[in-house]
C-alpha cells in the first residue's frame, strides 16, 4: 500500500481543484472577460496610435497596474475561504505534505493567471498586421514573461495574507497595500538622508525599475532571480503560517 | 491498529484532552461518547493528524502521525464533525480530486469512485453540485470520500449529526457493513445510537476516558473509572410481613444496610395491596445477590413475592461518569 502520496501527484490534484474552482464559479469568467476588456481598451489607446513606432511597451507597463487589483482577487480566496469554510481539515489530514498543498495552491492561482493573460497574445499579432515595420517579437515575449513574473510575485503575496486570515476581503486589502509597497519602496531609495545600504536595500526590493527593463524588452536573469527567489520565501512563510495554525 | 498513548491537548488555557489512552485492536468498532465539549472531536482530530498532541502520541496502523505522518494519514479515512465539503464542485468530480489527494492510483480511480458511490446510495446525485444537495446526502459524500483509499481505519466525528432518522438508520447499517473488514471509530454525543452500533464504548468525561469497555462490562462497571460504586445491579423486591409489622421491615433494611454488597435502597414504598416493595442498588462487584436478598427476607420473616434483577443501563453508567467526572485520576 502506499504510504503517502507524493509532492508530484499532491500538487496537481490541489493545483487542478483550484484551477478548475475559477471556472466553475462566475467570479473567475468575470474577472478574465474584464481583463480582457481592460487590456484591449489599453492597447487600443496607447498602443495602436497612428504614427508611432509598432511597440507593445505602454501596453505592458500599463498591465502591470492592471494586475495591483486583479492579482490579489485570484489569490484571496486560496486558503482563506477553506480556513472558512473548514475544508483545510480534509487537506491537512490527506496524506499530502504541507509543500504540496502550498505549492498546488500557488500553482493552480498561477495557471488561471496565465489563463486569463493568454486570450490577449492575438493583440500583438493585430499591430503585427497593421503595423508596417513590423514589430519586434523579442520585446513582446519579455513583456508576457513580466506579467507571469509579476503577477505570480503578486499571488505569493497573496497567498501568504490568505494563509493568515479567514476573511477573503481581509486578504485581499492586505495583499493589495504589500504589492503597492513593493512598488513605492523604490521611491524610499531616492530619499538622501538614508544611509547608502538602507537605499540601496529599498532599490533592491522594488519591483518598479525591473518591470521597466522587462517592457524594454530586456530579460534579465537577475530580475528573474528576484521574483523567483522573492516568491519562493513567501511560500514557505505561507507553509509556516499553516503548519502554525494547526499546531496551536 | 490505532494506539493512543497519554495524549494532552490544551487550547491557550483550556485543557481538552488531559491524558487519554486507549489502544483499538483490528476489526473493532468502537464508540466515543460525552456530552459536547468532553475532548471527543479534539482527540479525533489528533488520530487524525489534523491537530498535533501538546504531549503523548497517536499511531495508526504502526506509524506515527507525527514522524510518520503522511504513511499514517494514508491508513485513515475521516470524516470531521462539520463535513466540509466544496459546494461548487460536483459529486463525482469531488470524490474524484479526493481520490487524487489520496493518492489512488490513476487506473483504480474511476473504479474506486464508482464504488463509493454505490456504497453510499449517491446514483441518483451524480449530476449535482453538492451546494444543492440536502444534508444527508452531503454526509453520504463525505463519508463515501472517506471509503475511496480502502483505508483499514475509519475515524467518523458524529457521522449522523443533523440527519433525520430513516437516514441515521442507514447510516447505522452502512458503518456496521464497513466494520466488517476494519477498525472503525465513531464519536457522538447520542447513546442509544453507540449502543446499537458499537462492541466497546469509551466515555469522556472532563477530556479524560471516565469508563471504557464492551456495553455489558461497562453495565457491571468493569472498565468503569469514575463513579464506579454507584454503578451495579438494581434489584426489585416485593414483600411483607405475616403479621404487619414494620418492626419487620426495619430490621430487613438494617440488614441491607449492613450488607456490603449494597450500595443503597430506595425508601420502601407501601404498595396499595397491602405490599412493600424495596429497590435496591448492589455496588458494582458481578456477584447476583437474589439469594441473599432472599435469605436475608426470610430470616426477618417476610413473605416475598417477586425478586428480580436489572442489570445498570449504559445510560446509568455514562450518567455516573460524568457525574463524578471530578473524581478521575
Amino acid at each position: 500500500m502506499s504510504t503517502g502520496t507524493g509532492v508530484l501527484a499532491g500538487t496537481s490534484a490541489v493545483a487542478r481543484r483550484e484551477l478548475s474552482s475559477y471556472f466553475r464559479q462566475p467570479a473567475g469568467w468575470i474577472v478574465i472577460a474584464l481583463m480582457m476588456f481592460l487590456m484591449g481598451v489599453v492597447f487600443a489607446l496607447v498602443v495602436l496610435v497612428p504614427g508611432r513606432p509598432a511597440s507593445m511597451r505602454a501596453f505592458f507597463e500599463a498591465s502591470g497596474w492592471l494586475l495591483l487589483p486583479v492579482a490579489p482577487a485570484i489569490s484571496m480566496r486560496l486558503l482563506a475561504e477553506e480556513l472558512r469554510s473548514g475544508t483545510i481539515e480534509h487537506l491537512c489530514t490527506s496524506p499530502i505534505s504541507t509543500p504540496a498543498l502550498i505549492l498546488g495552491k500557488y500553482a493552480g492561482a498561477v495557471l488561471f493567471l496565465v489563463a486569463m493573460l493568454a486570450p490577449t497574445v492575438v493583440l500583438p499579432f493585430i499591430l503585427w498586421v497593421l503595423s508596417d515595420p513590423h514589430p519586434d517579437f523579442g520585446p513582446v515575449l519579455a513583456g508576457y514573461l513580466c506579467l507571469v513574473l509579476l503577477g505570480s510575485l503578486y499571488i505569493a503575496v497573496g497567498l501568504l495574507a490568505s494563509a493568515s486570515t479567514t476573511n477573503a476581503t481581509l486578504a485581499f486589502l492586505v495583499t493589495l497595500f504589500a504589492i503597492l509597497g513593493l512598488l513605492l519602496v523604490g521611491g524610499v531609495a531616492q530619499v538622501s538622508w538614508l544611509p547608502a545600504w538602507a537605499r540601496d536595500a529599498c532599490e533592491g526590493l522594488s519591483t518598479r525599475w525591473r518591470v521597466a527593463d522587462f517592457a524594454k524588452g530586456v530579460i534579465d536573469t537577475t530580475h528573474a532571480i528576484y521574483f523567483l527567489t522573492l516568491s519562493a520565501l513567501l511560500l514557505t512563510l505561507s507553509g509556516s503560517v499553516l503548519h502554525l495554525r494547526r499546531s496551536l | 491498529m490505532v494506539v493512543v498513548t497519554d495524549i494532552h491537548k490544551s487550547f491557550g488555557q483550556v485543557y481538552a484532552v488531559r491524558g487519554v489512552s486507549f489502544e483499538l485492536a483490528p476489526g473493532q468498532i468502537a464508540g466515543l461518547l460525552g456530552h459536547n465539549g468532553a475532548g471527543k472531536t479534539t482527540t479525533i482530530r489528533m488520530i487524525a493528524g489534523y491537530l498535533t498532541p501538546d504531549v503523548g502520541r497517536v499511531s495508526v496502523a504502526g506509524f506515527d502521525t507525527v514522524t510518520n505522518r503522511q504513511a499514517a494519514l494514508a491508513k485513515l479515512g475521516y470524516l470531521p464533525e462539520a463535513n466540509p465539503l466544496y459546494p461548487e464542485m460536483g459529486v463525482p468530480e469531488y470524490l474524484h480530486f479526493r481520490a487524487r489527494l489520496f493518492g489512488v492510483e490513476r487506473a483504480k480511480r474511476h473504479e474506486a469512485v464508482e464504488r463509493a458511490i454505490e456504497r453510499c446510495w449517491l446514483k441518483e446525485m451524480r449530476g449535482r453540485r453538492i451546494a444543492t444537495l440536502s444534508k444527508g446526502y452531503k454526509q453520504r459524500v463525505g463519508l463515501a470520500a472517506a471509503l475511496l483509499h480502502e483505508p483499514p481505519v475509519l475515524l467518523l466525528d458524529e457521522p449522523t449529526n443533523g440527519l433525520d432518522p430513516t437516514q441515521i438508520h442507514e447510516t447505522r447499517g452502512l458503518i456496521k457493513e464497513l466494520a466488517a473488514d476494519r477498525t472503525v471509530l465513531v464519536s457522538s454525543h447520542i447513546l442509544p445510537e453507540i449502543e446499537r452500533v458499537c462492541d466497546r464504548v469509551i466515555i469522556f468525561a472532563g477530556g479524560k476516558v471516565g469508563a471504557d469497555g464492551s456495553p455489558t462490562d461497562l453495565a457491571r462497571g468493569i472498565g468503569v473509572h469514575a463513579g464506579r460504586g454507584n454503578i451495579g445491579s438494581v434489584y426489585t423486591m416485593e414483600a411483607r410481613s405475616h403479621e404487619q409489622s414494620d418492626a419487620r421491615a426495619a430490621s430487613f433494611e438494617n440488614a441491607l444496610r449492613a450488607n456490603s454488597g449494597v450500595s443503597s435502597f430506595d425508601p420502601a414504598a407501601a404498595l396499595p395491596d397491602g405490599w412493600t416493595r424495596w429497590t435496591i442498588h448492589a455496588t458494582a462487584a458481578a456477584r447476583d445477590m437474589r439469594e441473599e436478598l432472599a435469605a436475608a427476607a426470610a430470616k426477618h420473616s417476610l413473605v416475598v413475592r417477586e425478586l428480580r434483577s436489572e442489570r445498570a443501563s449504559l445510560e446509568k453508567v455514562f450518567m455516573t461518569v460524568l457525574e463524578r467526572a471530578g473524581d478521575l485520576p
